[in-house]
């Protein structure tokens, strides 16, 4: 008798705290990309932020690195939460650290491409950073869409702009391999009329884009998640961080209507950037011309940009030092998992510090 | 003690269970989505929706715009044209800053400024300049 009064409570209270916890995920957001930063350039919704460096400038690295996300998530996945933030790690190592955040495009962005994205903001932004660094030479990390900009940029502007560097992450480039990759199927011509879709909202809702990822794989997404929270629902490690993805996945952002058209034209149906025929505002987007050195990597679990989507790059470049990495991890998992503290953010950290000075 | 473990045991098997018929569905899910008829459903679908949508933006445009323009308002193109020319004059404004600001720096050392030039450089967060700081 004396046993269950005191295992009573303790089983009440864990069944409290599983309450609370789930109460408080399914109903509020979590803090994510707090790293403090100042904004120091902005240029319609899109801003470059500096991150206050941690370390005193003579522990720095010389040669500041720029983060580009992609266009339809908020790029606070790089700064998940204290403790789980590729941004503080960074930071920690001594990087003087830049992100251009492309903000949530309005009716009036609709007709906004990727060329304007590549050659009217990137190049800007690297303007100012060089400006407020006092640095000619820039490192330049992009990631999804983010790794696509940053590839058109550094194969039409990056030779003359200071591009020292170059990491890709997750990069849709090569669309060759199409029964490898769900969301060419998804977007086939037959099956889905793009124009329809712009004509009808403009830019691409952010709901169609996270429906589209999430039936990639449906079970997964819709049930799974919820499954493992439930399992976990005492372990506040687990609900924290739960928490944090859950707000960063909720929280898409609509992408232009000429991007996501250019996108789906261009790149998934006519692979023009592999197959060399890509122009951006008249000019030829030749892969040669990328001369910054390289370092591709690839998430090998990868379901949205499968593997085959950029592991042709190293041969179609210029570069003379160029590296392909391959990481266990999916799409977002591989720099925001859990495990990426220990497995991808110190290989790519020590790739570009050597590159960094 | 044996009977705790039991329990345990129990809720192992549980959720064993309902792991495996999980997996099982995520395999026969993704099977359906990925295939070709799926698309075409799923298009088939879509493509009315998507038209009822258009005609009812071009109906309601067709609508509010004489009714803005009788209320002496500017329409949603007109509205989207001037937010888009105020783009491009950030745009040749940015321009503007750089290439004087290169044409300072040529000129020689730069002048001390004052908190009203600091404020201006930056914007949001805080309000002060990481630039003017570290100057």
């Amino acid at each position: 008798m004396a046993g269950t009064q005191e295992s009573s409570p303790g089983l009440l209270d864990r069944f409290s705290t599983m309450v609370d916890n789930l109460v408080k995920v399914t109903t509020t957001k979590a803090p994510i990309g707090q790293t403090p930063r100042q904004a120091i350039w902005t240029l319609n919704k899109a801003t470059l932020y500096r991150y206050t460096p941690v370390k005193p400038a003579e522990e720095r690295h010389r040669i500041p690195l720029l983060l580009i996300f992609a266009l339809m998530n908020r790029s606070s996945i790089l700064d998940l939460r204290p403790g789980n933030s590729f941004v503080e790690y960074m930071l920690n190592k001594g990087y003087d650290l830049y992100l251009l955040d492309w903000g949530v495009p309005g009716p009036e962005d609709a007709e906004m491409n990727l060329g304007d994205y590549a050659l009217e903001y990137i190049p800007r932004a690297v303007r100012k950073l060089k400006a407020v660094s006092g640095s000619e030479t820039f490192n330049l990390l992009g990631w999804c869409i983010g790794a696509m900009l940053s590839t058109l940029y550094a194969s039409l502007r990056g030779n003359v702009e200071g591009l020292k560097s170059l990491i890709l992450l997750t990069a849709p480039l090569d669309f060759t391999d199409r029964e490898q990759i769900s969301l060419a199927r998804m977007t086939e011509e037959r099956y889905f009329d793009v124009d329809r879709v712009l004509q009808a909202f403009g830019n691409m809702p952010a709901g169609l884009i996270d429906y589209g990822a999430k039936m990639l794989k449906p079970v997964e997404n819709f049930v799974g998640g919820y499954v493992r929270l439930l399992d976990n629902l005492d372990n506040p490690k687990v609900v924290e961080s739960w928490h944090a993805m859950n707000t960063w996945v909720n929280d898409a952002i609509p992408l232009a209507g000429g991007a996501y058209r250019q996108f789906i034209v261009d790149f998934y149906r006519g692979n023009k950037l592999m197959n060399g025929t890509l122009t951006i505002r008249g000019e030829k987007v030749d892969l040669n011309d990328l001369r910054a050195n390289l370092l591709n990597v690839i998430a090998v679990d990868d379901h949205i940009t499968p593997p085959c989507q950029s592991a042709r790059l190293l041969d179609k470049v210029g570069s003379l030092d160029k590296t392909e990495l391959k990481v266990p991890g999916g799409h977002i998992g591989v720099m925001a998992g859990s495990g990426a503290s220990k497995g991808t953010w110190p290989k790519v950290e020590s790739w570009i510090a050597a590159r960094s000075d | 003690m044996g009977e705790a473990e039991k329990k345990v045991d129990v809720k192992k098997l549980l959720q064993d269970a309902r792991d495996g018929v999980m997996d099982a569905w995520a395999k026969l899910a993704l099977n359906l989505t990925s295939s070709h008829e799926y698309q075409r459903l799923q298009g088939m679908i879509v493509k009315p929706a998507l038209l009822g949508l258009a005609l009812f933006r071009k109906a309601s445009e067709s609508v509010m715009s004489p009714l803005l323009a009788q209320m002496n308002m500017p329409s949603r193109e007109e509205v989207l044209g001037i937010a888009q020319r105020l783009t491009h004059i950030e745009m040749t404004l940015d321009d503007l800053g750089a290439a004087l600001e290169q044409l300072r720096r040529s000129a020689g050392p730069r002048p001390q400024r004052g908190p009203a030039a600091r404020d201006r450089e930056v914007k949001p967060d805080n309000g002060s300049s990481i630039a003017a700081k570290e100057a």
